[in-house]
Protein backbone atom coordinates (compact mmCIF):
# COMPACT_ATOMS: atom_id res chain seq x y z
CA UNK A 1 0.00 0.00 0.00
CA UNK A 2 1.27 3.71 -0.78
CA UNK A 3 0.50 6.46 1.60
CA UNK A 4 0.72 9.91 0.95
CA UNK A 5 -0.15 13.59 2.11
CA UNK A 6 -3.09 15.17 -0.49
CA UNK A 7 -2.34 18.62 -0.92
CA UNK A 8 -5.15 20.21 1.24
CA UNK A 9 -8.15 21.35 -0.84
CA UNK A 10 -9.01 25.09 -0.10
CA UNK A 11 -12.68 26.15 -0.30
CA UNK A 12 -14.76 22.94 1.03
CA UNK A 13 -13.97 23.98 4.96
CA UNK A 14 -13.85 27.82 4.53
CA UNK A 15 -16.50 29.49 3.07
CA UNK A 16 -15.75 31.80 0.16
CA UNK A 17 -17.73 34.73 2.04
CA UNK A 18 -17.13 38.28 2.46
CA UNK A 19 -17.31 38.73 6.05
CA UNK A 20 -18.23 42.26 5.75
CA UNK A 21 -20.96 41.30 3.31
CA UNK A 22 -22.21 39.28 5.92
CA UNK A 23 -21.45 41.55 9.01
CA UNK A 24 -23.80 44.36 6.23
CA UNK A 25 -26.48 41.66 5.69
CA UNK A 26 -26.85 41.06 9.49
CA UNK A 27 -26.81 44.20 10.72
CA UNK A 28 -29.87 45.00 8.63
CA UNK A 29 -31.42 41.90 9.56
CA UNK A 30 -31.19 42.86 13.50
CA UNK A 31 -31.82 46.21 12.83
CA UNK A 32 -35.23 45.38 10.96
CA UNK A 33 -36.10 42.78 13.78
CA UNK A 34 -35.27 45.61 16.05
CA UNK A 35 -38.02 47.95 14.67
CA UNK A 36 -40.41 45.77 13.73
CA UNK A 37 -40.28 44.25 17.44
CA UNK A 38 -40.37 48.27 18.73
CA UNK A 39 -43.37 48.49 16.51
CA UNK A 40 -45.04 45.54 18.09
CA UNK A 41 -44.37 46.18 21.07
CA UNK A 42 -45.56 49.65 21.10
CA UNK A 43 -48.78 48.87 18.97
CA UNK A 44 -49.78 45.48 21.45
CA UNK A 45 -48.80 48.23 24.79
CA UNK A 46 -51.00 51.02 23.68
CA UNK A 47 -53.63 48.05 22.76
CA UNK A 48 -53.12 46.53 26.17
CA UNK A 49 -53.54 50.64 28.25
CA UNK A 50 -56.39 51.38 25.88
CA UNK A 51 -58.20 48.24 27.59
CA UNK A 52 -57.09 48.57 30.58
CA UNK A 53 -59.36 48.55 33.48
CA UNK A 54 -59.55 52.51 34.56
CA UNK A 55 -58.78 51.34 38.33
CA UNK A 56 -56.02 50.07 36.92
CA UNK A 57 -54.94 53.76 34.81
CA UNK A 58 -55.69 55.48 38.19
CA UNK A 59 -53.50 53.46 40.10
CA UNK A 60 -50.79 53.98 37.53
CA UNK A 61 -51.51 57.50 37.54
CA UNK A 62 -51.39 57.79 41.44
CA UNK A 63 -47.53 56.10 41.36
CA UNK A 64 -46.69 58.15 38.27
CA UNK A 65 -47.91 61.51 39.47
CA UNK A 66 -48.00 61.03 43.25
CA UNK A 67 -47.05 64.18 44.71
CA UNK A 68 -45.80 65.91 41.76
CA UNK A 69 -48.94 67.86 40.76
CA UNK A 70 -47.97 71.98 39.90
CA UNK A 71 -51.12 72.71 43.02
CA UNK A 72 -49.02 69.91 45.26
CA UNK A 73 -46.91 73.43 46.27
CA UNK A 74 -48.78 75.35 48.60
CA UNK A 75 -46.88 78.49 48.33
CA UNK A 76 -48.86 79.13 45.13
CA UNK A 77 -51.97 78.07 45.88
CA UNK A 78 -53.17 81.25 46.46
CA UNK A 79 -52.33 82.62 43.20
CA UNK A 80 -53.10 79.36 41.23
CA UNK A 81 -56.00 78.12 42.95
CA UNK A 82 -58.59 80.45 40.91
CA UNK A 83 -56.95 79.34 37.81
CA UNK A 84 -57.11 75.81 38.25
CA UNK A 85 -61.19 76.21 39.63
CA UNK A 86 -61.94 77.86 36.64
CA UNK A 87 -59.94 75.33 34.07
CA UNK A 88 -61.88 72.83 36.05
CA UNK A 89 -65.11 74.43 35.87
CA UNK A 90 -64.67 74.48 31.79
CA UNK A 91 -63.61 71.18 31.54
CA UNK A 92 -66.45 69.88 33.51
CA UNK A 93 -69.04 71.83 31.00
CA UNK A 94 -67.04 70.08 27.66
CA UNK A 95 -66.87 66.77 29.70
CA UNK A 96 -70.73 66.78 29.78
CA UNK A 97 -70.44 66.51 25.89
CA UNK A 98 -67.70 63.74 25.45
CA UNK A 99 -68.21 60.47 26.96
CA UNK A 100 -65.92 59.89 29.57
CA UNK A 101 -65.36 56.20 30.55
CA UNK A 102 -67.41 54.69 33.91
CA UNK A 103 -65.15 55.36 36.70
CA UNK A 104 -62.91 58.14 35.10
CA UNK A 105 -63.03 61.75 35.61
CA UNK A 106 -60.90 64.88 34.67
CA UNK A 107 -58.68 66.77 36.61
CA UNK A 108 -57.83 70.05 35.26
CA UNK A 109 -54.52 71.29 36.25
CA UNK A 110 -52.66 74.91 35.59
CA UNK A 111 -48.97 74.59 34.77
CA UNK A 112 -47.18 77.81 35.18
CA UNK A 113 -45.13 77.66 32.48
CA UNK A 114 -44.45 79.91 29.16
CA UNK A 115 -44.86 77.28 26.41
CA UNK A 116 -48.16 77.78 24.69
CA UNK A 117 -48.95 74.04 25.49
CA UNK A 118 -51.79 71.67 27.09
CA UNK A 119 -51.38 67.86 27.31
CA UNK A 120 -53.44 64.93 28.92
CA UNK A 121 -51.86 62.09 30.79
CA UNK A 122 -53.00 58.97 32.25
CA UNK A 123 -55.59 58.76 35.40
CA UNK A 124 -58.00 62.04 33.29
CA UNK A 125 -55.35 64.93 34.49
CA UNK A 126 -55.07 67.55 32.24
CA UNK A 127 -52.41 70.20 32.04
CA UNK A 128 -52.98 73.91 30.43
CA UNK A 129 -49.78 76.08 30.35
CA UNK A 130 -50.19 79.64 30.83
CA UNK A 131 -48.45 80.50 27.77
CA UNK A 132 -51.51 78.99 25.93
CA UNK A 133 -53.85 80.55 28.17
CA UNK A 134 -52.51 84.32 27.61
CA UNK A 135 -52.45 83.35 23.99
CA UNK A 136 -56.61 82.54 24.20
CA UNK A 137 -58.66 85.99 23.25
CA UNK A 138 -61.68 84.27 24.43
CA UNK A 139 -63.51 81.07 26.04
CA UNK A 140 -63.96 79.37 22.98
CA UNK A 141 -60.83 79.23 21.89
CA UNK A 142 -59.80 77.60 25.05
CA UNK A 143 -62.63 75.52 25.33
CA UNK A 144 -61.38 73.62 22.10
CA UNK A 145 -58.07 73.06 23.39
CA UNK A 146 -59.44 71.89 26.56
CA UNK A 147 -61.85 69.57 24.87
CA UNK A 148 -59.40 68.36 22.81
CA UNK A 149 -57.56 66.72 25.95
CA UNK A 150 -60.83 66.17 27.46
CA UNK A 151 -61.21 64.09 24.33
CA UNK A 152 -58.05 62.35 24.96
CA UNK A 153 -58.86 61.38 28.27
CA UNK A 154 -62.22 60.07 27.26
CA UNK A 155 -60.66 57.93 24.24
CA UNK A 156 -58.32 56.54 26.94
CA UNK A 157 -54.89 57.47 24.33
CA UNK A 158 -52.25 58.95 27.56
CA UNK A 159 -52.98 55.14 28.78
CA UNK A 160 -52.66 53.76 25.30
CA UNK A 161 -49.48 55.76 24.93
CA UNK A 162 -47.92 54.58 28.42
CA UNK A 163 -48.96 50.72 27.75
CA UNK A 164 -47.05 51.43 24.61
CA UNK A 165 -43.95 52.93 26.11
CA UNK A 166 -44.06 50.61 29.33
CA UNK A 167 -43.94 47.57 26.59
CA UNK A 168 -41.14 48.81 24.64
CA UNK A 169 -38.96 49.96 27.84
CA UNK A 170 -39.67 46.52 29.23
CA UNK A 171 -38.42 45.11 25.37
CA UNK A 172 -35.99 47.77 25.77
CA UNK A 173 -34.17 46.44 29.46
CA UNK A 174 -34.96 42.90 28.32
CA UNK A 175 -32.83 43.35 25.16
CA UNK A 176 -30.34 45.30 27.27
CA UNK A 177 -30.31 43.20 30.40
CA UNK A 178 -29.76 46.89 32.04
CA UNK A 179 -32.44 47.07 33.35
CA UNK A 180 -32.94 50.94 32.33
CA UNK A 181 -35.61 52.47 34.47
CA UNK A 182 -38.31 54.52 32.90
CA UNK A 183 -38.17 58.10 33.52
CA UNK A 184 -41.07 59.35 34.80
CA UNK A 185 -41.32 63.03 33.02
CA UNK A 186 -41.62 61.56 30.02
CA UNK A 187 -45.20 60.33 31.11
CA UNK A 188 -45.97 63.67 32.82
CA UNK A 189 -43.94 66.81 31.50
CA UNK A 190 -44.87 68.32 28.39
CA UNK A 191 -42.46 65.84 26.40
CA UNK A 192 -44.81 63.10 27.38
CA UNK A 193 -47.30 63.15 24.44
CA UNK A 194 -44.37 63.30 21.82
CA UNK A 195 -42.54 60.59 23.14
CA UNK A 196 -45.90 58.55 23.34
CA UNK A 197 -46.45 59.28 19.56
CA UNK A 198 -49.60 60.65 19.26
CA UNK A 199 -50.56 59.49 15.76
CA UNK A 200 -52.48 61.89 13.74
CA UNK A 201 -55.45 59.97 13.57
CA UNK A 202 -55.91 59.94 17.60
CA UNK A 203 -55.22 63.61 17.01
CA UNK A 204 -57.94 63.98 14.41
CA UNK A 205 -60.58 62.22 16.42
CA UNK A 206 -59.58 64.55 19.32
CA UNK A 207 -59.98 67.13 17.46
CA UNK A 208 -63.46 66.03 16.11
CA UNK A 209 -64.53 65.24 19.86
CA UNK A 210 -63.46 68.53 21.05
CA UNK A 211 -65.62 70.26 18.18
CA UNK A 212 -68.80 68.11 18.61
CA UNK A 213 -68.47 69.60 22.42
CA UNK A 214 -68.26 72.52 21.77
CA UNK A 215 -71.32 72.75 19.68
CA UNK A 216 -73.24 71.12 22.11
CA UNK A 217 -72.22 73.37 24.82
CA UNK A 218 -72.10 77.09 22.78
CA UNK A 219 -74.92 75.80 19.84
CA UNK A 220 -71.92 77.02 17.39
CA UNK A 221 -68.07 75.83 16.97
CA UNK A 222 -66.50 79.81 16.27
CA UNK A 223 -63.09 80.09 17.91
CA UNK A 224 -62.43 76.64 17.43
CA UNK A 225 -59.58 77.56 15.64
CA UNK A 226 -58.83 80.07 17.26
CA UNK A 227 -55.79 78.71 18.56
CA UNK A 228 -54.30 76.85 15.43
CA UNK A 229 -54.61 80.50 13.71
CA UNK A 230 -52.75 82.01 16.41
CA UNK A 231 -50.00 79.81 16.93
CA UNK A 232 -49.69 79.70 12.58
CA UNK A 233 -48.07 83.10 13.29
CA UNK A 234 -45.69 81.74 15.95
CA UNK A 235 -42.15 81.27 14.56
CA UNK A 236 -41.47 78.07 16.18
CA UNK A 237 -44.39 75.52 16.23
CA UNK A 238 -45.03 74.93 20.08
CA UNK A 239 -43.92 71.68 21.79
CA UNK A 240 -47.77 70.82 21.65
CA UNK A 241 -47.70 70.70 17.76
CA UNK A 242 -44.59 68.90 16.36
CA UNK A 243 -46.79 65.32 17.27
CA UNK A 244 -49.74 66.22 16.06
CA UNK A 245 -51.16 67.15 12.03
CA UNK A 246 -50.41 69.85 10.31
CA UNK A 247 -51.75 72.58 11.46
CA UNK A 248 -53.01 74.27 8.60
CA UNK A 249 -55.10 70.60 7.52
CA UNK A 250 -56.48 70.65 10.94
CA UNK A 251 -58.14 74.55 10.43
CA UNK A 252 -59.46 73.42 7.45
CA UNK A 253 -60.57 69.90 9.05
CA UNK A 254 -62.43 72.14 11.49
CA UNK A 255 -64.44 74.05 8.88
CA UNK A 256 -65.10 70.71 6.74
CA UNK A 257 -66.46 69.38 9.62
CA UNK A 258 -68.63 72.33 11.20
CA UNK A 259 -70.18 72.76 7.42
CA UNK A 260 -70.97 68.79 7.55
CA UNK A 261 -72.68 68.51 10.91
CA UNK A 262 -74.11 71.61 10.03
CA UNK A 263 -72.21 73.52 12.87
CA UNK A 264 -72.51 77.47 12.51
CA UNK A 265 -68.97 78.75 11.83
CA UNK A 266 -70.27 81.95 13.76
CA UNK A 267 -71.38 82.76 16.89
CA UNK A 268 -71.78 85.31 19.77
CA UNK A 269 -67.98 84.30 21.19
CA UNK A 270 -68.15 83.54 25.71
CA UNK A 271 -65.52 86.22 27.58
CA UNK A 272 -63.17 84.35 29.51
CA UNK A 273 -64.03 83.48 33.12
CA UNK A 274 -62.29 86.15 35.32
CA UNK A 275 -58.72 84.69 36.70
CA UNK A 276 -58.41 83.13 33.54
CA UNK A 277 -59.34 86.96 31.56
CA UNK A 278 -57.13 88.31 34.10
CA UNK A 279 -54.15 86.20 33.12
CA UNK A 280 -54.77 86.24 29.22
CA UNK A 281 -55.03 90.13 30.07
CA UNK A 282 -51.78 90.51 31.83
CA UNK A 283 -49.68 88.00 29.16
CA UNK A 284 -51.43 90.06 25.55
CA UNK B 1 -24.07 61.91 31.26
CA UNK B 2 -25.45 59.06 30.33
CA UNK B 3 -25.10 59.76 26.72
CA UNK B 4 -21.81 60.55 27.03
CA UNK B 5 -21.58 57.21 28.30
CA UNK B 6 -23.54 55.27 25.99
CA UNK B 7 -21.72 57.18 22.65
CA UNK B 8 -18.45 56.02 24.35
CA UNK B 9 -19.91 52.55 24.34
CA UNK B 10 -21.01 52.80 20.92
CA UNK B 11 -17.48 54.14 19.78
CA UNK B 12 -15.65 51.79 21.73
CA UNK B 13 -17.85 48.65 20.18
CA UNK B 14 -17.51 50.65 16.53
CA UNK B 15 -13.39 50.75 17.21
CA UNK B 16 -13.22 46.92 18.30
CA UNK B 17 -14.81 46.15 15.18
CA UNK B 18 -12.79 47.94 12.88
CA UNK B 19 -9.73 46.91 14.70
CA UNK B 20 -11.34 43.36 14.87
CA UNK B 21 -11.55 43.17 10.91
CA UNK B 22 -8.22 44.70 10.27
CA UNK B 23 -5.92 42.77 12.16
CA UNK B 24 -8.02 39.85 11.96
CA UNK B 25 -7.76 39.69 8.65
CA UNK B 26 -4.04 40.27 8.23
CA UNK B 27 -3.22 37.96 10.69
CA UNK B 28 -5.27 35.73 9.36
CA UNK B 29 -4.30 35.77 5.75
CA UNK B 30 -0.32 35.56 7.31
CA UNK B 31 -1.38 32.55 9.09
CA UNK B 32 -2.75 30.45 5.98
CA UNK B 33 0.42 31.99 4.13
CA UNK B 34 2.56 30.17 6.50
CA UNK B 35 -0.02 27.28 7.07
CA UNK B 36 0.41 26.17 2.86
CA UNK B 37 4.24 26.93 3.32
CA UNK B 38 4.72 24.49 6.26
CA UNK B 39 2.25 21.90 4.34
CA UNK B 40 4.46 21.96 1.27
CA UNK B 41 7.38 21.60 3.29
CA UNK B 42 6.31 18.73 5.32
CA UNK B 43 4.20 16.91 2.63
CA UNK B 44 6.66 14.00 2.68
CA UNK B 45 5.90 13.12 6.14
CA UNK B 46 2.52 11.26 5.86
CA UNK B 47 -0.06 11.45 7.74
CA UNK B 48 -2.68 8.40 8.21
CA UNK B 49 -5.65 7.95 10.25
CA UNK B 50 -5.20 3.83 10.00
CA UNK B 51 -5.15 2.67 13.26
CA UNK B 52 -3.02 -0.94 12.33
CA UNK B 53 0.60 -0.62 10.53
CA UNK B 54 0.62 -3.04 7.30
CA UNK B 55 3.36 -5.36 7.91
CA UNK B 56 5.25 -4.11 5.01
CA UNK B 57 5.90 -0.57 6.28
CA UNK B 58 9.59 -1.08 7.78
CA UNK B 59 9.10 -0.13 11.31
CA UNK B 60 11.68 0.40 14.15
CA UNK B 61 9.62 1.27 17.41
CA UNK B 62 6.86 3.70 17.69
CA UNK B 63 5.91 7.08 19.59
CA UNK B 64 2.94 9.13 20.12
CA UNK B 65 3.58 12.54 18.61
CA UNK B 66 1.49 15.21 19.37
CA UNK B 67 0.21 18.88 17.95
CA UNK B 68 -1.80 21.65 19.96
CA UNK B 69 -2.74 24.89 19.09
CA UNK B 70 -5.07 28.11 21.01
CA UNK B 71 -6.53 30.16 18.77
CA UNK B 72 -8.55 33.36 19.17
CA UNK B 73 -10.95 34.64 17.10
CA UNK B 74 -11.00 38.80 16.41
CA UNK B 75 -13.69 41.25 17.83
CA UNK B 76 -15.54 41.85 14.60
CA UNK B 77 -15.86 37.90 13.87
CA UNK B 78 -17.29 37.28 17.32
CA UNK B 79 -19.90 39.96 16.76
CA UNK B 80 -20.76 38.93 13.38
CA UNK B 81 -21.38 35.18 14.46
CA UNK B 82 -23.33 36.40 17.15
CA UNK B 83 -25.41 38.45 14.95
CA UNK B 84 -25.45 34.89 13.48
CA UNK B 85 -27.23 33.27 16.30
CA UNK B 86 -30.10 34.94 16.04
CA UNK B 87 -31.21 34.09 11.92
CA UNK B 88 -29.32 30.68 12.34
CA UNK B 89 -27.17 29.21 9.24
CA UNK B 90 -23.78 28.46 8.63
CA UNK B 91 -21.38 29.98 10.91
CA UNK B 92 -18.93 32.00 8.26
CA UNK B 93 -16.41 33.18 10.21
CA UNK B 94 -15.75 30.45 12.69
CA UNK B 95 -14.88 28.43 9.98
CA UNK B 96 -11.59 29.51 8.63
CA UNK B 97 -10.93 29.74 12.87
CA UNK B 98 -11.38 25.80 12.95
CA UNK B 99 -9.48 25.40 9.85
CA UNK B 100 -6.49 26.99 10.96
CA UNK B 101 -6.97 25.26 14.29
CA UNK B 102 -6.67 21.98 13.33
CA UNK B 103 -4.29 22.63 10.13
CA UNK B 104 -2.13 24.45 12.78
CA UNK B 105 -1.88 21.43 15.04
CA UNK B 106 -1.35 18.74 12.34
CA UNK B 107 1.84 21.10 11.53
CA UNK B 108 2.64 20.57 14.61
CA UNK B 109 2.63 17.37 15.37
CA UNK B 110 4.15 16.58 12.18
CA UNK B 111 7.52 18.37 13.39
CA UNK B 112 7.49 16.54 16.50
CA UNK B 113 7.62 13.60 14.67
CA UNK B 114 10.36 15.24 11.97
CA UNK B 115 12.50 15.77 15.17
CA UNK B 116 12.18 12.32 15.82
CA UNK B 117 13.08 11.05 12.31
CA UNK B 118 9.67 9.42 11.45
CA UNK B 119 8.01 9.61 7.78
CA UNK B 120 4.90 8.39 8.35
CA UNK B 121 2.17 8.94 11.65
CA UNK B 122 -0.74 6.30 12.20
CA UNK B 123 -3.87 6.56 13.97
CA UNK B 124 -4.02 10.78 13.47
CA UNK B 125 -7.04 11.67 16.02
CA UNK B 126 -7.91 15.34 16.60
CA UNK B 127 -9.66 17.27 19.96
CA UNK B 128 -11.51 19.81 19.75
CA UNK B 129 -12.13 21.85 22.92
CA UNK B 130 -13.75 25.41 23.74
CA UNK B 131 -11.43 27.37 26.22
CA UNK B 132 -13.80 30.00 26.60
CA UNK B 133 -16.70 27.74 27.55
CA UNK B 134 -18.76 29.42 30.29
CA UNK B 135 -17.08 32.47 29.67
CA UNK B 136 -20.26 34.65 28.99
CA UNK B 137 -19.69 37.18 26.73
CA UNK B 138 -15.62 36.71 26.29
CA UNK B 139 -14.86 35.95 22.59
CA UNK B 140 -14.34 32.89 21.58
CA UNK B 141 -11.39 30.58 21.85
CA UNK B 142 -10.52 27.25 21.24
CA UNK B 143 -7.30 24.86 21.55
CA UNK B 144 -7.09 21.87 18.86
CA UNK B 145 -5.07 19.09 19.90
CA UNK B 146 -4.00 16.46 16.85
CA UNK B 147 -2.08 13.23 17.82
CA UNK B 148 -1.09 10.05 16.34
CA UNK B 149 1.74 7.71 16.59
CA UNK B 150 4.73 8.18 14.74
CA UNK B 151 6.83 4.90 13.22
CA UNK B 152 9.95 5.34 13.90
CA UNK B 153 12.59 3.98 10.84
Amino acid sequence: MEFRNPKVPEGINVSRHSPLYEFFLLSLGTLLLCVALAFASLFLGSLLGRHAPVAWEKAVAGMIIGDRLPEAAPESEAETGPLRAELQALADRLSAHIELPEGLTVKAHYLDSDQVNAFATVGGHIFIARGLIERMPHENALAFVVGHEVAHVAHRDPAAALGGVVLLQALFALASSSGSELPGELLVGPNALLLSGFSRDVEREADAAALAALAGLYGHVAGASTFFEAVLHLPQPPALLSSHPLTRERIDAIAETARERDWPLQGPVTPLSPALARLAGDGG
Amino acid sequence: MEAVFNFFGLSLVVFLLVLGYGFGRLAEARHYRSIRRREEAFSDLIIVCCKTVPESLPAGGSQMVRGSVVVSIDYFKHFVAGLRMIFGGRVHTYESLLDRGRREALLRMQAEARKLGATVIFNTRFETSSISKGGGRSIGCIEVLAYGTAILP
